[in-house]
């Protein structure tokens, strides 16, 4: 897995590229979420386009990024939910938890 | 062991999350060889990821001389994997139900509950000489 990541009108957007499986690439992800929390960011975009697939650490890393951001009053969004990570929202109920939007401008401009 | 090693279909790994890629590349690059759609082939990668992941980290505990094993067959139109660790084995039935709503925002115990979504079948021998998982999937 790759990893871009940028702010765009103070809203941090990750963009994780390849599969999240667990492992270096895995604490990757984890390690630049945390490092914006820590700067004090509270609003996130991860942009799951490229993403191929993800499993249940993928999934353990959205929904750690989310309560920590949501119990300092921030909020973690997603963008571009691909089909297969859809399908595993679905089944896991977490399609209930994450607000999610066709495009990352729509991400961006709902914080608005 | 320190190093992975390919014979035939089956792949021995050491417990490192480090070669969870050459796992990875591994299984797809067999499972095209069994002719297996491009759709299946991401769900077996997706449960097999999560076995080994178990298998390493809660059955082997991560340890150096401790491997993971894993064997594909071709049945027909069919696959069958098998992911075996050296680890003290687990009591399946502790598995909490992950879409319990205390469960739902844990950041972890999902992985078998994929696994049986998205897999035709789940078999789980549990030994305190190891644990062994076979998967199999129609294609």
């Amino acid at each position: 897995m790759r990893l871009a990541d940028r702010e765009q009108d103070g809203i941090v957007i990750l963009e994780p590229k390849g599969k999240i499986m667990g492992g270096p690439d895995a604490t990757l992800l984890h390690d630049k979420l945390y490092e914006y929390i820590d700067q004090g960011k509270k609003k996130v975009v991860v942009d799951l386009s490229k993403v191929d697939w993800m499993n249940s650490t993928g999934l353990g890393i959205l929904i750690s990024g989310y309560t920590t951001l949501r119990n300092n009053e921030g909020i973690l969004k997603l963008a571009n939910v691909t089909d297969k990570i859809q399908s595993l929202l679905t089944i896991t109920k977490l399609v209930s938890v994450f607000e999610a939007f066709d495009s990352i401008e729509d991400a961006v401009a709902s914080f608005k | 062991m320190d190093r992975p090693r390919i014979i035939g279909d089956t792949m021995i790994v050491p417990s490192d999350q480090e070669y969870l890629a050459d796992i990875d590349a591994f299984l797809e690059a067999t499972l095209r060889g069994f002719g297996v759609d491009e759709s299946i082939i991401a769900d077996i990668a997706i449960s097999v990821s999560e076995l080994v992941n178990n298998a390493m980290l809660h059955g082997n505990k991560s340890a150096a001389d401790k491997s993971v094993t894993i064997k594909l067959l071709r049945e027909n139109s069919s696959v069958k994997i098998t992911i075996s660790d050296q680890g003290a084995g687990f009591d399946p039935d502790s598995i909490e139900d992950p879409l319990a709503e205390e469960n739902l925002m844990k950041e972890i115990g999902r992985g078998i509950f994929i696994v049986r979504s998205l897999m035709d079948s789940v078999d789980i021998e549990a030994a305190t000489t190891g644990t062994t998982v076979t998967i199999a999937k129609a294609f």
